[in-house]
């Protein structure tokens, strides 16, 4: 191949890195993106002072465009054209994330402020029961962790069964058929989860049978999808390298699996179980319907009805009884109180992940 | 099919024709050094052997050349046969230059006008002249990788031995003369130098054997005789 | 494991603890003479020839590798070189009966593990592949074992109860045979991914080797490794041939001269075609008077 004729190149002008044709050299203090974004808002006050239009929410939405314009013209001026927009682009996009973590803050502020309220000694360790007016959450907490874990134990084999099953022996249509049953299981509305629990209970149990067995399985039909997505993605990750060389040794296929895959994938197995429990265990409708409300303590998950933190905080908020306030109150609680134990378990997984988690080369 | 290492293959093909040049320098050094020796010229025999540095030159020159090729390219199959025949090739030329150099160094040693038998120098002038076309032929057969050329050298070699065989019986003749008895001694110095030449031109083709065929044979030796001899 | 045959292995996993020691009388010929206990303690043993005899190998439909005739001797290394796509390591995984893993792969023709066909009916490929092992290009320890776990792993995976001095025995030998003993015997408990690629590797020969195969195949082994590493590869398998039966793909031509004694040369006429071997032969006879014109140009480096 011969080399492209020597006048081609001569044709570009030939730049420097070295000089600043942008004509701007300078650089803008590290402040500045924050102090434009002040300043715009402060701006934006005073002209909706101005304009006796005054609202926060106003003020932010303006001062958020009035900042990306400030720091673009700021720094066109200082450091040239190129950096200008650079620097537009990044604050359009930390105001985009803060228009993302607004609802998310907004929400915990509002649930930790009314919650606590609602937080006492009496709410971890009473019931519901007998009481006018008062009492706690304890028959309830103690509810959701029971039929939470029931769900667990059905979903987690299964799930991770059929992962096995999809990634390493399915072929054909067969796991073509499951892929997309799968798929379409989760979407399955939790109500449907629910009703088909009730409907099958009914089936052999008669109507109007409430179980906190059958609550958790409802919760299943919800976590076992979740629970197979997850396991899929985390075995199909395990490098094939590693199979074959288990393989190479003269290993049967199964206990390749056991013996390499899965520990391997442990880790991701055991974050993908914590995550999918965090996610059914604040599921309203299907508990409503298979647990019910009850006010007592249960911890039969095979007699008679559950009372759960969903429920619970549903029911306080419905029928508040006599005092009013407390009901709302010990509402909050619970919903608070669901969101630690979700943030206990999510940050239990990050553990088991960094403690159990392997360098896959 | 791409070409691919077209610099090595150009490489190699010039040190090749570099170390066949080398025949032509040892080949015009010998036509001078027959012509010093039919007119006794001792300035021509002296120009002779200051130019023999001329073909120790390209001697090392192009041994340097190889070697670095060989350490560089890793050659293989071919083109490691056609290298380790190339260095043996050049030192025969080396070989083949230094014999004129004996032959010139050992003219003047016997004077301006030495007692000379026409019949001894017409017998030498002719093992040169055959000395001088094995030389081209072997450098024939090298370029055109051609066996059977290669082998035909052993034949045309015995006629220089055999001429050598008569300068031989001619200098015992002659020995009896007193006076002439050194010249008659240089003579067969020369005619011996003249006949190792040849024997060079003979390993050349020895090479050409083994490039094409890969095997070492020697075409002729005191335990393998030729079987027309 | 010396001198099992695999008739005995019909469709089971064999315990080798108990036929250890015991005469081995086989319905269909001579007992294989075994030198050795099959756990600790090996000294250099005749090791097994494998041939393949008119192979072809296909994916699905499409025919990768045609009519493939040739052996590999024991106690040497024989080096598979090749342009890319050729088929080589295709043909390499066919011999440990790693080629039918792949979805839609199949095989025609015999290969034989001294005599006895690997592919024959009944015969478990997972007991071919304890016989027949194989280290891959990119080194694979087990990231979520120990060092001294990794060895073991064909032992842990296998076989039934070993006792722990027995499995320690196993384990040494097998480091000292891959020349890595020294540098990890402090560390054995540490996991194996903590070591350098070159080491790593070698890890992974000590792994292979921990099961006591009769052949070892190897798929590039060094093209991961710096050339140092590589050297240091190349030198044990120079040792390991005096113990088992080698063959090696590398799209390395001076380690496949350097490194091995017989050179066979796989070529694809074009893209589409099956690849097939040209010729195989003694390295230095390859390498130095090539018979094939296709094999000179290739090793001349001529064509890629």
């Amino acid at each position: 191949m011969t080399p492209p004729p020597d006048n081609t190149l001569a044709s570009v002008p030939q730049r420097s890195i070295f000089a600043h044709t942008d004509g701007a050299g300078g650089s803008l203090p590290s402040w500045a993106p924050y102090g434009a974004f002040v300043g715009a808002l402060v701006f934006c006050a005073a002209v909706e002072a101005a304009l006796g239009w005054f609202t926060i929410a106003l003020m932010l939405v303006f001062g958020a465009l009035v900042a990306i314009v400030a720091i673009y013209g700021w720094s066109r001026a200082v450091e040239g054209r190129r950096r200008a927009k650079d620097r537009a682009i990044t604050m359009a996009i930390a105001t985009a994330f803060g228009i993302a973590m607004a609802p998310l803050i907004s929400l915990l502020y509002e649930v930790i402020k009314r919650g606590v309220a609602g937080i006492n000694w009496d709410f971890f360790t009473t019931t519901s029961r007998g009481v006018v007016g008062g009492g706690g959450a304890e028959h309830a907490i103690v509810g959701t962790l029971i039929i939470t874990a029931c769900a667990a134990v059905i979903s987690v084999p299964i799930g991770i069964m059929a992962a096995i099953y999809m990634n390493e022996y399915g072929r054909g249509p067969l796991r073509r058929a499951l892929t997309f049953f799968v798929d379409v299981m989760t979407g399955i509305p939790s109500i449907v989860a629910g009703l088909f629990a009730y409907a099958l209970f009914e089936l052999f149990l008669g109507p109007g049978i409430q179980l906190g067995i059958m609550g958790s399985l409802a919760l299943s039909v919800l976590m076992i999808p979740i629970v197979i997505r997850s396991a899929e993605e985390v075995l199909k990750i395990v490098p094939n390298h590693l199979r074959e060389a288990a393989y190479a040794l003269g290993t049967p296929k199964w206990k390749v699996i056991v013996k390499v895959v899965l520990p391997t994938a442990f880790a991701g197995l055991v974050t993908g179980v914590m995550l999918a429990t965090a996610r059914i265990i604040g599921e309203t409708a299907p508990l409503l319907v298979t647990t019910g409300v009850i006010d007592s303590m249960n911890t039969d998950p095979f007699s008679g009805r559950m009372q759960n933190l969903a429920v619970y905080a549903y029911n306080e908020y419905r029928s508040p009884g006599v005092m009013k306030q407390a009901s709302y109150d010990r509402a909050w609680a619970a919903a608070l109180t669901l969101i630690a134990i979700v943030m206990i378990l999510n940050v239990i997984a990050r553990l088991v992940y960094r403690r159990y988690r392997t360098e896959i080369r | 099919m791409p070409e691919v290492r077209t610099e090595y293959q150009q490489e190699l093909d010039t040190l090749e024709a570099s170390a066949l040049g080398g025949l032509d320098l040892v080949s015009s050094a010998l036509s001078r050094t027959l012509e010093a020796i039919e007119h006794q010229d001792i300035e021509l025999a002296q120009i002779v052997v200051a130019d023999d540095d001329r073909i120790d030159g390209r001697y090392l020159e192009v041994h340097q050349a190889l070697i670095t090729l060989l350490a560089t390219q890793s050659p293989v199959a071919t083109d490691l046969r056609l290298i380790a025949a190339l260095l043996h090739v050049l030192k025969n030329i080396e070989r083949m230059g230094d014999q004129c150099v004996n032959i010139c160094k050992v003219i003047p040693m016997t004077g301006h006008t030495p007692p000379a038998d026409r019949e001894m120098v017409k017998l030498i002038l002719s093992m040169g002249t055959h000395s001088k076309s094995l030389i081209s032929q072997a450098k024939r057969a090298f370029e055109e990788r051609n066996v059977e050329m290669a082998r035909d050298l052993v034949v045309r070699d015995d006629v220089v031995d055999e001429l050598n065989r008569e300068c031989f019986q001619l200098a015992l003749a002659i020995g009896d003369d007193a006076d002439r008895r050194e010249w008659a001694m240089t003579m067969m110095l020369t005619a011996r130098a003249i006949e190792r030449i040849a024997d060079n031109a003979v390993d050349i083709g020895e090479q050409v054997a083994f490039v094409v065929t890969g095997l070492f044979r020697e075409f002729e030796d005191a335990s393998h005789p030729h079987p027309d001899a | 494991m010396e001198g099992r045959k695999l008739k005995d292995m019909f469709g089971s996993q064999a315990k080798p603890q108990a036929e250890e020691g015991r005469a081995k009388m086989s319905p269909t010929g001579p007992v294989t003479e075994t030198t050795s206990q099959a756990i600790g303690g090996a000294p250099a043993r005749r090791a097994k020839t494998l041939e393949a005899k008119e192979v072809n190998l296909y994916y699905g439909d499409f025919h990768a590798v045609e009519g493939v005739n040739m052996t590999i001797e024991p106690n040497k290394v024989t080096a598979l070189i090749g342009s890319s796509g050729c088929g080589k390591t295709t043909f390499l995984r066919s011999l440990n009966r790693m080629h039918e893993l792949t979805p839609g792969a199949s095989v025609k023709g015999d290969i034989a593990l001294d005599g006895e066909d690997i592919y024959a009916n009944g015969v478990d490929p997972v007991a071919v592949r304890r016989l027949i092992g194989m280290v891959f290009q990119q080194p694979n320890p087990f990231p979520t074992m120990s060092i001294y776990d990794n060895v073991a792993a064909g032992l842990n995976f296998n076989s039934s109860r070993i006792p722990k001095s027995d499995k320690d025995a196993v384990v040494e030998r097998s480091l000292r045979g891959a020349h890595l003993w020294d540098e990890v015997k402090d560390r054995l408990d540490k996991p194996g991914s903590g070591l350098s690629g070159g080491q790593q590797q070698r890890l992974c020969i000590a792994r292979a080797t921990a099961v006591s195969p009769e052949v070892l195949l190897m798929d590039e082994p060094c093209s991961a490794l710096d050339p140092v590493a590589t050297l240091a590869i190349e030198d044990l398998i120079g040792e390991l041939k005096k113990e088992y039966t080698i063959a090696i793909v590398t799209h390395n031509m001076q380690q496949a001269s350097r490194a091995s004694d017989i050179t066979a040369f796989f070529n694809l006429d074009e893209s589409g075609k099956p690849g097939h071997l040209v010729e195989i032969g003694p390295t230095d006879e390859i390498f130095t008077k090539p018979k094939q014109k296709e094999t000179e140009d290739y090793v001349s480096g001529r064509f890629g």
